[in-house]
């Protein structure tokens, strides 16, 4: 007998009914992934299942419940904060300071520049060096990084995807000159250019021959590396750019399938590689949404390897590691941060990840304190000792709710999959643009619903902080960085046999110029200590540079606002404006430096062309000098600068320059969105910004300001 | 005119303030517009105007990025009108051409901008023909002009510019059939975009269909007509595109047909701005003497015709 046929459940019915004077049928709340929660689930909820199967136990097919049979009650997960900024001496003295406070595993950030296959002196990225992560021009860097740091004991995971082979590289040779046979290395890198593609921005290589690097990372670490995990198949970029859950769930299981061809197609058998695949994913504010998500993640993924053909168990099972969500952290009454922080937290443990990073609480402001870094460590080291959660695996198994959502999450996800495959995979799928653009769709969306009002964020758009805390920033001083860095590769370009170098590089040239495994001849420029921007350019002279195409959303976030009042008059301002001078309003949105970050500023784009704007769409990448020669050319009324990753004192002042070189008597004016701490608002209004938006800002209230300045700018003629 | 003066210099800024006039709804814009054009036309430059039309994600920004970067590393100085096709419900666009054109806009001897499409006809809009002599008396060797193709708007462009491309696709070959009427009378060129990778068998099959067709029309059409293979992404077949647009260009000097083209055009200038001229004017006095409101009425209430009403509109309209 089934629950809802007997009479508890229609009791239950009635009253549900009667209190909430609104029909159970209608009583549900749809979800971003579009999946519909109940008020109530019951027993029968956990029948007919495709995905999930109800007796399973950890560590056992489909591994729904954990890749292993103890989980955290023989060892809880490895606490793995993502850190590195400035110089390898200051990053290693940070890092060093953590591992005495309880962190166990690292986890290296790199600065752009080094991402981006740049050297710290290269004139392109002037305002990025040391700034969002440390500096690595040379392996010399790289020993400095790991001083007193014994790399055959700690396991180290590295998020470098464009310049990977210099990196890991130079992580091997710093090895080895420790004393440390690559054999013994544990970690994890990156390696997942995909996903570069869609949202992160730091690829440098054209998307084959990147598959081809993948690949060959992928045979190298297979065959020399056992412990060490050869690619982190990533969702949490795609969560952190605005993807739903099941967007970020099956865009990351096909990317993966992506890579498991990729190194077949080398000659590998799947069981040589495929348990050295690790996974990442974000853990968001939808609490058990999060949990279900993990869960569905191993049992597709189970799923998807059988088919590859896999035999050894250990190719089957998905082995993560998390991070809470920065996004949804606000910059304004920032100490809620650390609640919504737990919250996710939990929901990573309840989901049973390996390993764990937790976001400081001045996530939208700037990189960690030392203080803030460590109120993010000990919520895990809390959960860890004082909760009880890792005395029982698995505990929300059998939940009615959480079992169904994971096979609602798995179905959607497969679905997606599944016409990913049939479109010839996620390589191609990528190079079109669609799963970028269904992201960018997904956070237009997420955007709509904050502006409106119908999502709550606290403190932001309600319940605000009539005293708004101010927080301590860390400040790097990225010209200082610069300095130092320019005068460590200088020494290093005096000291090394130079003309071996030059003959290493010819090699790796030519190698790019058939199927060799790159990392070799990597390994050999790098120990002679070529840098990572002398590598990644004898490759580029056979991939060249990718530049992403960029297409662009419209009419989702206007969608939202059919007859909103605010909304309206932004749109009839418009239309008076044009009336008035011949023209819309034109704004061109600029990205410059090496500051991928592009949610925000495709948000904006897209938002002010549906309330009237004509928006220019900068490309990544611009150099401030490229940014006014456009928006001269286009004779726009400002320009929007969106900037995150730190560069805005440096690269907002250059552009005005920029600007006055081509026209003295330059009249556009320039403001600024992003990631700006209050202590820089006065520097950038005395460099003549017109106005700054921080992260929170409502579109529809920026978009009126920005109206009401270019009015105001033209009426001073 | 002191802008008149900078823009011969070449002012970056003054060339952008002037198409913004040129291409503004205002009445006193419009006006100094004349009379800024009037005295730029006086002044001619020596540039060839190129016309880049096809169909939406043929790769026409990626080619001209490509092409043009060939061009500018030959020492020509490059101007680009791109018309964006980004059209909205709401009107707004985006316009996102420079995430295409990366390279080439970075370089001092190019000047690019992108105008919204806003629906007019053949994506061509307002203000594209005079923007092109702006750029041609600022000393712009070559003006390339990019607008989607679409139906009509190919015969729209066609007449702004000294020579004609139209960009396709591998596979296009099968569309050939329905367009291949009119197609010998706009296009100059032909280019098969794509000649790479996996499409490189398709991109050759279609340029060979597309030379069938039009071998199959040449007699009826003096000129030979030109189909070239490139591939905008791997920056190949640029030699074969300079190499004939100049090659036609030479010829049709030779020939008077490149004077008589601009002539021609001149004639449909200034037919069109008459035509435009009136059709304003026509409007609002359609709209003051409020006829149509009255007359249809008297349509709905049966007590005349549709067409005596037309005819009584008409002449009540055009009478001074
Ligand atoms: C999402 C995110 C990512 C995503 C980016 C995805 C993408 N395609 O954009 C991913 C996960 C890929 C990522 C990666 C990195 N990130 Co990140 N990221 C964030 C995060 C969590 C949110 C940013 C965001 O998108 N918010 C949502 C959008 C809608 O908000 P927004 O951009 O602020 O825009 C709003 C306003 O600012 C304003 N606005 C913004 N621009 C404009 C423009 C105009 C014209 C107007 C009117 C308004 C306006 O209006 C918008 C609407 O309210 C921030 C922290 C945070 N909470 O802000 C860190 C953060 C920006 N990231 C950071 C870092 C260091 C990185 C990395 C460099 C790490 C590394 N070393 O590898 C990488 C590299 C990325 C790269 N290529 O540059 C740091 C930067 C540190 C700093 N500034 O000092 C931050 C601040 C986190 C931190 N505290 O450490 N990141
Ligand atoms: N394989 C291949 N792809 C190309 C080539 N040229 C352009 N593309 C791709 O085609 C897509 C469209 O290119 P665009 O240059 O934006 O095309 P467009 O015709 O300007 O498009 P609209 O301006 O939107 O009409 C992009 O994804 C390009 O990467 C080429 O030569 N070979
Ligand atoms: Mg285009």
């Amino acid at each position: 007998m089934t629950n809802k046929s007997n009479n508890g459940f229609n009791t239950w019915q009635k009253s549900f009914e009667k209190e909430t004077k609104k029909n159970f049928s209608d009583a549900k709340s749809e979800t971003d992934e579009g999946i519909d929660i109940k008020p109530v689930y019951t027993r029968d909820d956990l029948e007919n299942f495709s995905f999930v199967e109800n007796n399973s136990l950890p560590g056992q097919w489909p591994y729904t419940r954990g890749p292993k049979a103890s989980m955290y009650t023989n060892r809880p997960w490895t606490i793995r904060q993502y850190a590195g900024f400035s110089t390898a001496e200051e990053s290693n003295e940070f890092y060093k300071k953590n591992l005495e406070s309880g962190q166990k595993g690292l986890s290296v950030a790199f600065d752009l520049p080094t991402h981006r296959g740049y050297d710290s002196d290269d004139d392109l990225v002037m305002g990025d060096v040391g700034k969002a992560g440390v500096a690595i021009d040379t392996v010399e860097d790289m020993k400095i990084l790991f001083n007193n740091i014994p790399l055959d004991q700690m396991s180290v995971s590295m998020t470098m995807n464009g310049a990977v082979l210099p990196v890991l590289a130079s992580f091997i040779v710093a090895g080895e000159e420790q004393g440390v046979d690559k054999s013994l290395l544990s970690g994890t890198i990156q390696n997942d250019i995909l996903k570069e593609f869609m949202v992160r921005n730091t690829y440098i290589y054209p998307p084959e021959p990147s598959m081809k690097i993948v690949a060959d990372i992928i045979e190298f670490t297979s065959k020399e590396m056992p412990k060490f995990n050869s690619i982190s198949i990533s969702g949490y970029h795609m969560q952190e750019a605005g993807a739903d859950n099941v967007l970020e769930l099956a865009y990351t299981l096909a990317d993966g399938m992506e890579y498991v061809r990729a190194a077949m197609s080398k000659g590998l058998d799947v069981d040589d590689f495929a348990p050295r695949l690790s996974f990442f994913f974000a853990i968001g504010t939808d609490f058990f949404m999060e949990i279900a998500k993990l869960r569905a993640a191993r049992t597709l993924w189970a799923k998807i390897m059988k088919n590859f053909g896999a035999k050894n168990e250990r190719s089957l099972i998905l082995r993560t590691h998390c991070q809470t969500s920065g996004v949804s952290l606000t910059e304004k009454d920032p100490y809620n941060n650390i609640i919504r922080t737990s919250y996710e937290a939990l929901s990573a443990i309840l989901g049973g990840t390996q390993s764990l990073h937790t976001n400081s609480f001045d996530e939208a402001i700037a990189l960690p304190t030392d203080e803030s870094a460590r109120i993010a460590r000990n919520t895990q080291l809390i959960l860890q000792n004082e909760t009880g959660v890792t005395k029982t695996v698995d505990p929300l198994a059998g939940s009615y709710f959480v079992e169904n959502l994971t096979e609602e999450l798995s179905k959607k996800a497969w679905d997606i999959i599944t016409e990913i495959e049939e479109l010839g995979g996620m390589t191609k799928a990528v190079k079109a643009g669609i799963p970028k653009l269904k992201i960018e769709e997904s956070a237009t969306k997420k955007q709509a619903k904050v502006d409106s009002g119908s999502r709550v964020v606290v403190g932001v758009n309600k319940y605000k902080n009539p005293k708004e805390p101010s927080v301590d920033v860390r400040v790097i001083d990225n010209n200082r960085v610069r300095d130092d860095q320019i005068k460590k590769i200088q020494a290093i370009k005096k000291s090394r046999d130079t003309i071996a170098v030059e003959k290493a590089l010819t090699n790796l040239t030519n190698a790019a110029k058939d199927e060799t495994n790159l990392l070799i001849p990597c390994i050999e420029a790098i120990k002679l200590r070529a840098t990572v921007g002398e590598v990644s350019k004898a490759l580029e002279q056979v991939y060249g540079r990718h530049f992403a195409k960029s297409l662009s959303v419209s009419g989702v976030y206007g969608k939202h606002f059919e007859g909103d009042e605010e909304f309206m008059k932004v749109e009839s301002k418009i239309k008076e404006f044009e009336n008035l001078n011949g023209r819309r309003p034109r704004v061109l949105v600029v990205k410059m430096g090496q500051d991928g970050h592009d949610r925000g500023a495709k948000i904006v784009a897209t938002s002010f062309a549906d309330m009237g704007f004509d928006v220019d769409m900068g490309p990544l990448f611009q150099s401030p000098k490229d940014v006014a020669k456009d928006a001269i050319e286009n004779d726009v009324h400002a320009i929007g600068v969106s900037t995150l990753a730190a560069g805005h004192k440096t690269l907002v002042p250059e552009l005005m320059k920029g600007l006055k070189e081509i026209d003295p008597k330059s009249k556009i004016i320039v403001f600024v969105g992003g990631i700006i701490p209050e202590q820089d608002y006065d520097f950038l209004y005395e460099n003549n910004v017109s106005a700054i938006f921080g992260p929170g800002s409502n579109i529809i209230e920026s978009a009126e300001k920005v109206i009401d300045l270019i009015s105001d700018n033209l009426s001073k003629e | 005119m002191e802008l008149v003066d900078k823009i011969i210099k070449g002012e970056r800024a003054a060339i952008a303030k002037a198409i913004t006039l040129v291409e503004s709804s205002k009445d006193t814009d419009q006006q100094i517009s004349r009379e800024l054009i009037s005295e730029l036309i006086k002044k001619p430059g020596k540039s060839i105007r190129v016309g880049f039309s096809g169909p939406p994600g043929v790769g026409k920004s990626t080619f001209i990025e490509s092409f043009g970067s060939y061009l500018v590393s030959q020492n020509y100085k490059l101007g680009i009108l791109a018309i964006d096709p980004s059209s909205q419900i709401t009107g707004g666009s985006i316009l996102g051409d420079k995430t295409r054109m990366v390279e080439i806009s970075k370089n001092p001897n190019t000047f690019i901008r992108s105008t919204p499409s806003r629906g007019t006809l053949g994506g061509i809009s307002m203000g594209t023909r005079e923007a092109s002599i702006i750029l041609d008396a600022a000393g712009y060797d070559f003006i390339f002009i990019e607008t989607v193709g679409v139906g009509q708007s190919e015969i729209v462009a066609s007449n702004l510019v000294d020579i004609f491309t139209l960009i396709v696709g591998p596979g296009s070959g099968d569309e050939l059939q329905g367009i291949k009427k009119g197609i010998t009378e706009y296009a100059d060129i032909f280019i098969v975009n794509k000649n790479d990778g996996e499409l490189k068998m398709e991109a050759s099959k279609t340029a060979a269909d597309y030379k069938s067709a039009l071998s199959y029309y040449k007699k009826l059409d003096a000129l030979e007509k030109q189909v070239l293979l490139v591939s905008a992404i791997e920056q190949t077949g640029m030699e074969d595109v300079i190499k004939t647009i100049n090659q036609i260009i030479d010829q049709n000097k030779l020939k008077g047909i490149f004077d008589e083209r601009r002539a021609d055009q001149l004639e449909y200038w200034i037919e069109e701005e008459v035509k435009n001229i009136i059709a304003s004017d026509i409007t609002k006095r359609l709209t003051s003497k409020g006829n149509i409101p009255k007359y249809s009425e008297k349509v709905m209430k049966n007590e005349m015709s549709m067409y005596e009403a037309v005819e009584t509109i008409t002449k009540d309209t055009l009478k001074q």
